[in-house]
């Protein structure tokens, strides 16, 4: 019996490549990767769109595959170093990737339902772009907002946070709400240097052409950041790394100590405001506080699905992504599974949660210059981000003195400058 | 016959008939091991940011990796402690545990699943319930250490900590080698103990003189395999301290992951495995070597 | 006969003797029996916190997961916790899969071990030597570096998004096992291969018929840890397949870990869970490994 099963199932595994090629000669297929319970949306999410654009092309399958988040990446990045066919439709997940995918341009001017400016421009700007071309559009978007549990603000008998609080607020409110007796801090630390609280102080990694670090990193813009990060971990209101390190994929952990109310404010982002509603949390929402920069600035995002370069049916695999990113799949995806937030202004009005005041907050910071600005394009900016991390670990482990920060980042200055050097030689900038 | 420079038939057969039985493993050698090893090789050489086009460069990763790369530095460094901090302790600890497991006491059987079962695990949850395990604020291990007043230290997270606890982690697995050495210990003929206990052999010289000699086959072929695998260290690093802090545990293989995966710098990346390889190499001949002074064959 | 008499009767006197000694130390042992056990029992205790922790875990609400002071045991265990991870994710069909693909591994390894070890160990040819060193060597190879170019090997057969990457490998031999099996069969009488040469038994037919049928415990240890190392394996499955209802278990519990946040209640209860069949087995082949690594002698 076990044998049968297994020759059936054999059996079956052999015939699918066989299957799908019959298929092929009635139907164009277009295979997806993506990832589930991303600004993508969930499994179910996924499957409706789907569902609903097989409907209304019936000539068109679609082929999906969902990649855990962590896998994804080095999926793609196997496939991309083995140089054969890559999926026609995946999110652009990486600006490096941008090389290998699909030039939208033409496709966009031909079509009569898309265009540029149904999209929220900043996302536009920042992720759908490539230099001349267009080579993603943009789906779900996302933000960093600070969440403060009101609960915890009433409890110590604090003023909640405003919309147009200050860093030095910021440090204020975390000690005053402070009860390390109930195991309750008053805020958490950003998750790295150069985010938007760094853009706040008009602080810049390195130079615009992606050649001088010195006068950059270690200017007084970027030491004044550094300092109000120092303050900010002397002041003992914030969580260390072991304690908020539960696993962020990308930093945005806090949202397990929020929920437990354990965290007086915490940098989450719109998915989680979803999850402390769910939760019955009390919060309230405010964008990042704001610095002696002329911009405030926002760390926003959108995941942006493109198409592979070398796809075999680019105009199908339009079709799907002009559909999945378009006002019916963004409203699909909208209403169902984690409710994303779509790219389209015009889609807003519909969104389950529009009315709760948090949502407007989160609508005010899309208007702001994005610190994706010059993330997306300098590529380089991780792999010298990630050497830059010693200063900033050294103060989070309290290991350094403030007067010496000026001290160390002139050091780190050589170190970023080499990995820079080298990683344009590679890159480009 | 054989000395007239002809082989006989015999072993011509004989040799034919070894490389056939070979012949998986050799067609399995080329296609994911030596095919792979030399496409590093030749990377190794090269500039290749994946979506790119690869680009010859020579030895100029490796000059870069000896002169003028601290991380280098950092990770051979992570991983060299590493190997140190966790080797001997595996040795002996699962050396110890094995001869307490080998006692013909009732429910042995229970404590040996038990002790084995942490080398059962793997994967992605292990190092998360690590993670959880030795937290400062809410872990089981500094809240145990609060109940007697110690204020337990920052583990993963403190400078000086990071490193043992993720050797910890794999000394908590000796379970394993505990079992490879238990196989030794039955090996062992009953009537070498009764004889040294007649002639009036306390325990302890029984062990120095019978036993540890007798395994000591066993104890080489666990500190080679336990030494590979401790250079390959990687899971830990990845899923639970990003290498940190400061580059205490910024192993080699994470380092390589990162370089080709995050930083898409295949070519660099190449050289630091094709390093990591020699380097498991020889220390692997170096083990054999030395092992022909302490390593007791009963030939 | 009066020799043999002599013999005897002084080995019944050391039989004697010994017998009384051990009766001896049995009865003065007692308390350090007490001793041993207690230990035993503190460390096993101490090698089980994580595990239990985990179990804790996957019973609480998830805002008792963090909650300050720590709660050892969940006021209320959820029991509810282990439905809600299943139907949250197919975790059935993916063990399922994930057995399907430890079985045909194993019987790669199984098909392929024995032959290769039979190669080494009995055979004599020019470079064996240094292919048994080359054997050795590809445990050092760290694991990344293989899937670039598998992929594109795969990717030429027109075998991505099938379960053949990750199979078709082990049935080339895993070195570790051969290595295993060359060492137990070394410890096998030549004798017995010669007689059967004698009735005319060709090679393999001496493999199959004579030596395997002895390897029966070395087998059972490839069979345990041939399942163990495939359920754990992560990376090669991401990278190969296509199909989220063809993941094993490995991959499955990825999706527990979001981008934004992890549902750890539900991840740990997925986990235990995972975790059984392998405990399962070990428990099951557990007399059957000792005596399987102890038969090999692991000399020379």
């Amino acid at each position: 019996m076990f044998k049968k099963t297994t020759k059936a199932i054999f059996s079956a595994i052999l015939a699918t490549p066989i299957a799908l090629m019959a298929l092929a000669d009635d139907k164009v297929t277009i295979t997806v990767w993506s990832m589930d319970g991303h600004d993508l949306g969930n499994e179910d999410t996924h499957r409706q769109v789907i569902a609903a654009f097989e409907a209304e092309h019936p000539n068109i399958k679609i082929d999906l595959t969902l990649l855990p988040e962590s896998g994804l990446e080095d999926r793609m990045n196997t496939a991309i170093g083995a140089g054969g066919k890559l999926p026609d439709v995946f999110p652009l997940l990486s600006g490096e990737w941008a090389p290998i995918a699909l030039d939208l341009s033409p496709y966009i001017e031909a079509d009569p339902e898309l265009s540029q400016d149904m999209y929220a421009e900043p996302f536009w700007r920042t992720r759908a772009t490539f230099g001349d071309s267009v080579v993603a559009l943009p789906t779900g978007i996302g933000a960093n907002v600070v969440l403060y549990n009101k609960d915890v603000f009433d409890k110590a008998g604090v003023e909640y946070p405003t919309a147009d609080w200050t860093t030095e607020d910021f440090i204020k409110k975390a000690v005053a709400v402070t009860d390390k007796a109930n195991g309750v801090w008053g805020g958490d630390r950003p998750r790295d240097a150069y985010r938007a609280i760094w853009h706040n102080y008009d602080a810049q990694v390195y130079s615009d052409d992606s050649t001088t670090v010195e006068g950059y990193h270690n200017s007084p813009q970027s030491l004044a950041a550094y300092q109000w990060y120092w303050d900010l971990v002397h002041s003992d209101a914030t969580p260390t790394k072991a304690e908020i390190d539960v696993l962020g994929t990308e930093g945005t952990g806090p949202v397990d100590l929020f929920i437990a109310g354990r965290l007086g404010m915490a940098t989450l982002n719109q998915s989680h405001m979803l999850r402390a509603l769910k939760e019955g949390v009390n919060f309230g929402m405010v964008p990042e506080p704001a610095g002696p920069s002329k911009d405030r600035h926002a760390n926003a995002w959108s995941a942006t699905p493109a198409i592979a370069g070398n796809s075999e049916h680019p105009q199908e695999a339009y079709e799907f992504l002009s559909f999945w990113a378009g006002m019916e799949g963004q409203y699909i995806s909208m209403t169902t599974g984690l409710n994303m937030f779509p790219s389209i202004p015009a889609l807003w009005k519909d969104h389950p949660y529009i009315d709760h005041p948090a949502i407007q907050t989160f609508r005010t910071t899309l208007d702001w210059p994005l610190v994706r600005d010059f993330d997306g394009t300098h590529l380089c900016w991780r792999a010298a981000l990630r050497r830059v991390d010693e200063v900033y670990e050294l103060i989070g482990l309290k290991a350094i003195e403030r007067n010496e920060i000026k001290k160390a980042l002139d050091k780190e200055v050589v170190v970023l400058q080499t990995a820079l050097d080298d990683c344009v030689s590679r890159l480009g900038s | 016959m054989k000395f007239m420079g002809k082989k006989s038939k015999r072993e011509r057969t004989q040799a034919i008939e070894g490389y056939v039985a070979l012949s998986p493993w050799m067609f399995g050698f080329l296609f994911f091991y030596a095919i792979p090893i030399l496409a590093s090789l030749y990377l190794s050489f090269t500039q290749w940011t994946l979506v790119g086009s690869v680009k010859w460069i020579g030895f100029e990763n490796y000059i870069r990796m000896f002169t003028r790369d601290p991380v280098f530095i950092d990770a051979a460094t992570a991983t060299g402690f590493f190997v140190l901090y966790s080797l001997p302790f595996k040795l002996v600890l699962g050396l110890m545990l094995a001869l307490l497991l080998n006692m013909k006491l009732p429910g042995m059987n229970y404590f040996r699943t038990i002790f084995f079962l942490p080398a059962v695990i793997s994967g992605v949850a292990v190092s998360l319930m690590w993670i959880w395990f030795l937290q400062p604020d809410t872990g089981v291990v500094n809240t145990l250490l609060r109940y007697v007043g110690i204020s337990g230290p920052g583990w993963f997270w403190d400078i000086n900590w990071a490193l043992p606890s993720v050797a910890m982690m794999s000394i908590w697995k000796v379970g394993g080698a505990a079992i490879i050495y238990l196989a030794g210990l039955q090996n062992i003929p009953a009537h070498l103990y009764e004889a040294a206990a007649i002639d009036g052999a306390s325990k302890w010289q029984q062990f120095w003189r019978i036993t540890l000699p007798l395994l000591t086959p066993v104890l080489l072929f666990q500190l080679i395999i336990e030494m590979i695998d401790a250079f390959k260290i990687f899971t830990e690093a990845f899923v639970i301290t990003q290498g940190g802090p400061l580059n205490r545990t910024y192993f080699f293989l994470y380092y390589f992951y990162e370089e080709a995966f995050r930083n898409f710098n295949m070519g660099y990346a190449s050289a630091l495995a094709i390093f990591l390889l020699i380097v498991i190499m020889s220390a692997t001949a170096l083990v054999k070597w030395w092992s022909n002074r302490w390593v007791y064959y009963e030939n | 006969m009066k020799t043999e008499t002599l013999a005897s009767s002084r080995t019944q006197e050391i039989m004697d003797l010994h017998k009384a000694r051990v009766g001896q130390r049995n009865r003065r042992a007692l308390p350090k029996n007490i001793l041993i056990y207690a230990f035993m029992t503190g460390l096993a205790f101490l090698f089980m916190l994580p595990i239990f922790w985990m179990a804790s875990t996957s019973l609480k609400l998830p805002r008792e997961v963090f909650a300050f002071p720590m709660e050892w045991l969940p006021s209320n265990p959820q029991w509810g916790n282990y439905e809600e991870a299943f139907s949250k994710f197919p975790l059935w069909r993916f063990m399922w899969n994930s057995t399907y693909m430890v079985v045909l591994s194993t019987i790669g390894q199984l098909i392929s071990v024995p032959l290769i070890a039979y190669g080494f160990a009995r055979f004599e040819f020019p470079g064996k030597n240094i292919l048994f060193m080359l054997m050795l060597a590809t445990l050092m190879v760290p694991t990344h570096i293989k899937f670039i170019p598998l992929y594109w090997m795969f990717q030429q057969l027109g075998l991505i998004g099938t379960y053949w990457p990750i199979i078709l490998p082990e049935f080339f031999g895993h070195p570790f096992f051969i290595f295993l099996m060359t060492q137990y069969m070394r410890s096998i009488p030549k004798e017995l291969d010669e007689a059967a040469r004698l009735d005319g038994a060709g090679s393999f037919t001496i493999l199959y018929l004579v030596i395997l049928p002895l390897c029966k415990p070395v087998l059972a240890v490839i069979v345990v840890f041939s399942f163990l190392w495939n359920w754990n394996e992560f990376m090669a499955p991401l990278i190969f397949l296509d199909d989220f209802e063809e993941y094993p278990i490995s991959v499955g519990l990825a999706f527990f870990q979001g981008r934004y946040s992890v549902e750890w209640h539900l991840f740990m209860a997925a986990t235990l869970v995972s975790i059984l069949p392998v405990l399962v087995l070990y428990f099951f082949a557990q007399r059957h490994l000792i005596g399987g690594l102890s038969a090999i002698g692991l000399k020379g």
